[in-house]
């Protein structure tokens, strides 16, 4: 005896009544139309935020790491709590379009693109940090592999030598990953360009794609291959990056539970950034109808489930802390939720475990301003998680004769600031210039793209599957 | 100047031109811009000139060796190796002590200086204003110039003012001079007297043995230096007396010395003696004692008494106390360290501060007379340069006469009367009826500039001298280096006043020796340079007796019962001294040894004075300021900041004078606040005060922000009773209850550490190895490794900012923590230098591999390796790794306009430092790179002999704490202290190994005082 079970009607991912071609034209035409006086205003400011950042890097260079306000304790602050703030947010881009990817969720299509580009620019302001923080800028190459006459190679058990690599090969598959999918799109473009040059350009990076069915093929393949490079990089990276803390001696660093709790944090970090710019771009170029509520809401139930896993990750560290009963570890955690920096702590669990429990309303779910609010409060969360983790563990370490408070300079505020114009120039360069979103992936997963499961007048008819009844033993 | 000359205007006249600002200060700099390139008006005949000079003399003094122009010796001088420092004995004085020195001669330059072990004040250790006095030689704002009314004049220009103006012997002239202890500048001073008819001579220190000799005067009729044999007795009273620092008494170094080697502890077997310490402020000897009570500065004298007459029940001669009955009378301290005292009869010692009233020195003299102390732990010299009368009534008599216009000419040596003397005297306005005065002085100070003359000074390390140490030890005082900035030493300038010729320091202190010197004059003379050392015991011991008038005189003070209400106390400053070294940039960055403050002078007050004015005593870790109090007594008020000190008496505020300087130099300018307003001669150390809240915050810059251990074991203790029922308590296992986690493991293994994932990074089989002990039981933490570790190692000085940002520099820190009760705790003192740890945390995350181990098991910084990611020092559990967050050398170095002045004090053995890269302690690898090579050419072992190594620290280290040598040799010192049951490392279970090990602290309190 089996059964036949009917298939849930998924709601349509495109909204509106859109066909291949008014999909093309409503994300090409961003392209193509005249620049907005808009976007020059916001490039503007962008571009001043970049000088700000090159300001500061170059009176840096010039002066010394000394004009931030790191001290003996906590020899590393603002920069390293930015490093890993921007990569921990150039973690959804390559998770939105790799792992989703290999998990068929075709919701996907609709954010991949400028996630990744968000990714991209992520890490290219996250790698800048630890450029910039050491001591003596000029000599940063030896970090690097690189053969010499004195045979003097870098010292392979070092934990940032690993953040070279982990952080440079995330970028580089990132990069390659975001390319070659934009690769049809860009033809579309071309193909579409009115401008004699922009054609030129548009048709170099276009690569000759004709759209024939064996180029289709090797580009899905690639594809596919390429996200499965970059599935294991997203888990990866930050793996790397919190080695820098739980490889160390120092507790509130030394701790096991690092790898997951940075990834899952890191995520949660990254989704909230796509729903704040996601947000601001469906209402500025009218894509409401590719980025629905629905793709809100899946987002935000994923920040409700990594917010948790942060959560847990929280209460795992006190929980173990007590455990394992090292004095020192324990001690810094009372010292965390009660010292000098408890008002730190305490804004952090607020902003990450606290702030996504509205999401468990599904009205909230689906609110916009709310979750533009809160995904932007989960980001300064996620900064402070950093700072936390960076500079109350170094502040308050072993020995109480040398603890010390650190305060920040002006210094490091408007380098971490400049980022943001580093960040944004990019993105909307991005914006201007290419397809913000995978036209061709957003087709493919159209009722039109499907030839099957209609009736003759073109209206949808669930599948039909019989599934065998399970055996029971009586 | 009438009319103002324009930059770049046309001048008419030379003498127009030498107005011209420019010109001027063109013309006073020493090495003028573009110095280099006016080389070639160098004549080759003037460079041979002074390169013959210096070879010539490089038997006893050596030359600074031209700047410009270096050409390779044409012929070697003998004995001299390129690179290899030559080695002198030398002596350092300070007020009228001398202390001996060996000082590390570069290259024609003093480098570093280290105690002479012959010497008796020093036996081979220093203090910390020793240390300092090679950034004092090469301090770049000393004076240069002999100034005529503020006006630039030559030394010719004072030769012949010297010899015309005092030919007229019939002046009145008064001499206001330092204290001094040199034979010489005594028959100069008799010479003097014989010369001029109307002459008088007051010796001025604002800080001096006067209330001691006063107070002998009174119980013993004569005016007598005490001396305390602290190695000889078994029971030590100190009542408001930090005689382990050399602010707190002369012979600090020989006394840290002889108390602390009574307190070397190597089993369970040795004895140790008991310190009791009553004091108002924390001192470094009240917390090394083991009893500490504390008292406002006023109220030593009525505890004193009550001892006495406590004492007066159980032995005689105390008979002057008896019946008496104060506020002190029968209290816990008073039974417990009477009867201490009763059962250590000629085994003890009663001791009190040099701001202790006369009559307290002499109520001390006379208990330990009654104790029989005297000539078995107590002795007292007779002192010839000390005069017979007060130098106070002497000074105030003075004034008097300057006032009433009756002196014509001042000649004033060393000392700065205008900036030191009590303010009631007021002395600037005194001096205005002085027609001629001339002051010798290091800086165009205070009392310079209300000079006629002024007499830029030789600094110690740079003219001859001689003197004896506080137990009457004479040495000879040979410089190191040529004047630099040509100044005159103070037998020079006596000696053109006292005869009207110039002659050179070398020939006057000959002179002298000639009578101390029986049989062959030259070879006994080599030889006294040689050693640095003469003769020892050239101060009589005095035999004394009980003073008829004792009781009379003592009796007019026993109804003192101490000030009611809020005292202060003025005390000279731990690194400042009297305001003689403000402007030593070492010592000014010095922590202060108990508060850690650096840069500035404070107002020290308990915890209850602090909350009774208004200001909350607890501070938190961002808290850089503090508050500012208003001082108002006599009518004088000085506003300052108030710094809560744990263990301080309360109604008492302990200030320090030297601060709030200006016009002395680049480093003393605008530091801190001047106290010396609040001292009138009345009441020079302790008066009653009006403070108050002044409602402004002002910036310290603190080294230590935390001063809780936090239950925490970085510092094991014990007192001797438990550590004789359990030798191992400063173990992990003693201290915690379990044993270290991972050792069990690793014993399976077949190692005696916890088990590790490392690869042990030492080379068992490479020898030597090199390790480090520290015994916080000698520990007293007086700070003298680090200003020791700091003229070693080439550390820069980063100034007050950066020290209030915790930027410090100091490779060798002295941790002090509080224990116990707020208002009465213990202090602990723990040096903290690097511990080159076996399986060292900051080579594993160092990406570039720019700290590496040795085979010696030494952990090493290559600084031209490091790229400055400063993961190192975040890694390292014990934070002693130093970051140049900016050019803090170049800074240093390249102060004013001749900075080759101040890199002279660079030891060339050590690399200097650039910005962006990490430092650290290095075990001083160059001294063991040094011995090594000796060794090698000695015995043809790389195995240097125990103790041919010894670190700057160690060294330095009157208390003798440090060990350090080779491990791999079971007789050296510092294995023997590693295999001593008190050994304990910091942070076992971290299982890194560190290679400085510590050993437990002991005391021996009175358990009758609970």
């Amino acid at each position: 005896m089996s059964k036949t079970y009917e298939y849930v009607h998924e709601p349509t991912l495109v909204k509106g009544d859109h066909d291949f071609k008014s999909i093309t034209a409503l994300i090409t035409d961003i392209n193509l139309r005249p620049t907005p006086k808009a976007w020059y205003a916001a490039f503007g400011v962008a571009n001043l935020l970049l000088l700000v950042m090159l300001v500061s890097i170059a009176y840096l260079i010039w002066e010394g790491t000394g004009i931030w306000g790191l001290n003996t304790p906590a020899n590393w602050g603002w920069a390293i709590v930015n490093f890993v703030w921007w990569v921990g947010i150039g973690h959804a881009g390559t998770l939105i379009s790799a792992i989703l990817f290999l998990f068929r969720q075709n919701w996907r299509t609709a954010i991949n693109r400028f996630a990744e580009a968000m990714t991209i620019f992520a890490v290219m302001c996250a790698g800048i940090f630890p450029a910039i923080h050491v001591g003596r800028i000029w000599v940063i190459y030896w970090v690097f592999p690189l053969p010499n006459q004195m045979a003097m190679w870098p010292n392979f058990t070092s934990p940032l030598l690993w953040d070279v690599f982990a952080v440079g090969t995330y970028f580089t598959v990132s990069t390659l990953f975001w390319y070659v999918g934009l690769v049809p799109d860009l033809a579309t473009v071309r193909d579409r360009i009115k401008n004699g040059i922009g054609k030129k350009l548009y048709g170099i990076f276009s690569l000759g794609w004709r759209g024939s069915n064996r180029q289709w093929w090797t580009y899905e393949k690639s594809y596919m291959i390429l996200a499965g490079l970059a599935t294991p990089l997203v888990l990866s990276v930050h793996s790397v990056v919190s080695f820098d803390f739980a490889v160390s001696v120092i507790p509130g660093w030394h701790t096991t539970i690092f790898p997951p709790y940075f990834v899952a944090g890191a995520i949660f970090s990254g989704f909230a950034m796509v729903l704040t710019l996601m947000i601001i771009c469906r209402k500025i170029y009218k894509l409401e109808e590719i980025m629905t509520i629905d793709h809100m809401e899946k987002m935000n139930i994923i920040l409700l489930v990594t917010g948790m896993m942060v959560g847990f990750a929280y209460l795992m560290e006190v929980f173990i802390a007590w455990y394992g009963g090292v004095e020192y570890e324990k001690a810094i955690f009372a010292l965390r939720a009660s010292g000098p920096y408890a008002w730190a702590y305490w804004l952090m669990i607020g902003c990450n475990v606290l702030s996504p429990q509205f999401f468990w309303v599904k009205k909230f779910r689906r609110h916009i301003g709310l979750t533009f609010v809160i995904s932007i409060i989960v980001n300064i969360g996620m900064w402070f998680e950093r700072f936390v983790i960076a500079v109350t563990s170094l502040s308050t370490d072993f020995l109480p004769s040398s603890w010390g408070y650190y305060t920040p300079t002006l210094w490091d505020v408007l380098t971490y600031v400049g980022t943001f114009g580093l960040f944004f120039t990019f993105f909307l360069l991005f914006l201007r210039f290419l397809p913000m979103v995978a036209v061709a992936e957003v087709k493919n997963v159209m009722p039109q793209a499907d030839p099957h499961n209609y009736d003759e007048e073109g209206n949808y008819i669930a599948p039909k599957v019989e599934v065998p009844e399970p055996k029971r033993e009586s | 100047m009438s009319e103002e000359i324009k930059q770049n205007s046309y001048w008419k006249s030379l003498k127009e031109l030498s107005q011209n600002e420019e010109y001027k200060k063109y013309t006073e700099r020493e090495f003028p811009e573009d110095a280099s390139e006016m080389t070639d008006q160098v004549s080759r005949r003037s460079f041979l000139r002074v390169m013959g000079a210096s070879i010539a003399l490089a038997g006893f003094a050596s030359c600074r060796r031209p700047v410009q122009k270096i050409m390779p010796f044409s012929r070697m001088p003998e004995d001299r190796i390129e690179g290899e420092p030559m080695y002198y004995a030398t002596a350092a004085p300070f007020q009228d002590v001398l202390t001996g020195l060996v000082v590390q001669n570069s290259d024609g330059r003093p480098t570093k200086v280290e105690g002479n072990s012959e010497h008796p004040a020093s036996e081979g250790r220093t203090d910390i204003y020793d240390q300092a006095g090679i950034i004092g030689l090469y301090d770049p704002d000393r004076s240069r110039h002999i100034r005529h009314n503020g006006e630039q004049a030559s030394r010719d220009q004072f030769i012949d003012f010297a010899s015309s103006h005092f030919a007229d012997t019939g002046r009145r002239i008064a001499f206001l001079s330092e204290a001094s202890s040199s034979p010489t500048y005594r028959r100069l001073r008799q010479s003097a007297e014989e010369r001029f008819d109307n002459m008088s001579w007051v010796t001025f220190e604002p800080f001096d043995e006067e209330e001691s000799l006063e107070g002998n005067r009174m119980a013993f009729g004569r005016r007598l230096r005490t001396v305390n044999h602290y190695d000889r007795a078994d029971v030590v009273v100190a009542l408001d007396n930090d005689f382990m620092n050399p602010f707190g008494h002369k012979d600090s170094v020989s006394n840290a010395a002889r108390i602390t080697r009574r307190r070397r502890v190597r089993s369970t077997d040795d004895t140790m003696n008991r310190i009791y310490a009553v004091e108002s402020t924390f001192t470094n000897t009240g917390s090394f004692a083991d009893n500490r009570l504390r008292l406002k500065a006023s109220e030593i004298e009525p505890f004193i008494y009550a001892l006495a007459a406590r004492l007066s029940q159980q032995v005689n001669g105390l008979e002057a106390f008896a019946n008496l009955n104060n506020r002190f009378s029968g209290h816990d301290w008073i039974e417990a360290v009477a009867k201490d005292l009763a059962d250590n009869r000629g085994a003890s010692i009663v001791t009190a501060g040099e701001q202790q009233p006369a009559a307290v020195h002499a109520a001390a003299a006379a208990i330990n007379l009654a104790l029989g102390n005297i000539n078995e732990t107590v002795s007292y010299l007779e002192v010839p340069h000390q005069g017979e009368e007060s130098s106070r009534d002497a000074l105030r008599q003075l004034v008097d006469q300057m006032r009433a216009g009756e002196i014509d000419t001042l000649v004033l040596t060393g000392t700065n009367p205008v900036f030191t003397a009590p303010a009631d005297l007021d002395f600037e306005s005194a001096l205005e009826q002085v027609d001629t005065v001339v002051h010798l002085a290091d800086y165009v100070d205070e009392t310079s500039r209300n000079a006629t003359w002024h007499i830029n000074r030789a600094h110690y390390l740079e003219a001859w001298g001689d003197g004896y140490s506080y137990n009457g030890g004479r040495s000879v005082i040979q410089p190191q280096i040529r004047p630099l900035f040509d100044g005159v030493s103070e037998i020079e300038f006596l000696n053109l006043i006292a005869t009207g010729e110039w002659a050179d320091g070398y020939d006057l202190v000959r002179q002298t020796w000639q009578e101390f010197i029986e049989g062959n004059f030259e070879q006994r003379w080599r030889e006294i340079l040689h050693d640095g050392i003469d003769s020892r015991d050239n101060f009589a011991e005095a035999d004394v007796s009980l003073d008829g008038g004792f009781a009379a005189a003592i009796s007019p003070h026993l109804s003192n019962n101490g000030i009611d209400g809020i005292e202060i106390t003025l005390k000279p400053d731990a690194t400042l001294y009297d305001g003689r070294f403000a402007n030593n940039s070492w010592l000014q960055e010095l922590p202060e040894p108990m508060t850690k403050i650096t840069w500035d002078n404070v107002a020290l007050m308990s915890p209850a004075t602090a909350r009774n004015l208004g200001i909350n005593p607890d501070r938190h870790l961002r808290d850089t300021d503090t508050s500012v109090v208003r001082i108002e007594a006599d009518g004088q008020a000085v506003e300052i900041a108030a710094w809560v000190q744990p263990g301080h008496a309360d109604d008492s505020i302990t200030l320090t004078v030297g601060y709030g300087r200006e016009g002395i130099g680049r480093v003393a300018n605008g530091v801190g606040v001047d106290t010396y307003p609040l001292r009138t001669s009345d009441a020079l150390y302790v008066k009653p005060a009006d403070v108050t809240l002044n409602g402004r915050r002002y910036e310290i810059a603190c080294v230590q922000d935390h001063h809780n251990l936090e239950g925490r074991d970085m510092i094991r203790k014990a007192t001797i009773a438990e550590y004789r029922e359990n030798p191992e308590f400063a173990s992990f296992e003693s201290f915690h209850g379990f044993e270290v986690p991972g050792l069990k493991e690793g014993r399976e293994q077949g190692i005696d550490h916890p088990v590790t994932l490392f690869q042990p990074q030492d080379y068992p089989d490479h020898q030597p190895q090199w390790g480090m002990a520290i015994d916080l039981n000698a520990c007293f933490g007086c700070g003298v490794c680090t200003i020791a570790c700091q003229a070693e190692n080439n550390i820069p000085v980063v100034g007050k900012r950066e020290v209030g940002r915790r930027r410090m520099m100091h490779w060798i820190r002295t941790d002090r923590y509080y224990e116990g009760d707020e208002e009465n705790p213990k202090a602990l003192h723990q040096p903290v230098p690097c511990m080159h740890c076996e399986l060292a945390p900051c080579e594993q995350v160092c990406p570039v591999a720019a700290t590496v181990h040795s085979d010696d098991g030494m952990n090493q910084m290559t600084y031209n390796r490091c790229i400055g990611t400063r993961y190192c020092a975040n890694n390292c559990p014990y934070k002693v790794r130093r970051f140049n967050f900016f050019n803090y050398t170049k800074e240093f170095l390249t102060t004013g306009d001749d900075p080759e002045i101040i890199q002279m004090a660079m030891n060339p053995d050590v690399t200097v430092r650039f910005r962006g890269v990490m430092e650290k302690c290095t075990y001083c690898v160059q001294r063991v790179n040094r011995a090594k090579r000796k060794s090698r050419l000695e015995t043809g072992s790389l195995k240097p002999a125990d103790g041919m190594v010894k670190t700057a620290c160690q060294q330095a280290c009157p208390a003798n704490a440090i060990s350090f040598g080779d491990l791999t040799d079971n007789e050296s010192t510092v294995s023997k202290d590693k295999e001593n049951e008190r050994n304990y490392v910091m942070l076992e279970e971290l299982s890194i190994r560190p290679r400085t090990s510590y050993l437990g602290k002991l005391s021996n309190p009175n358990p009758d005082l609970g």
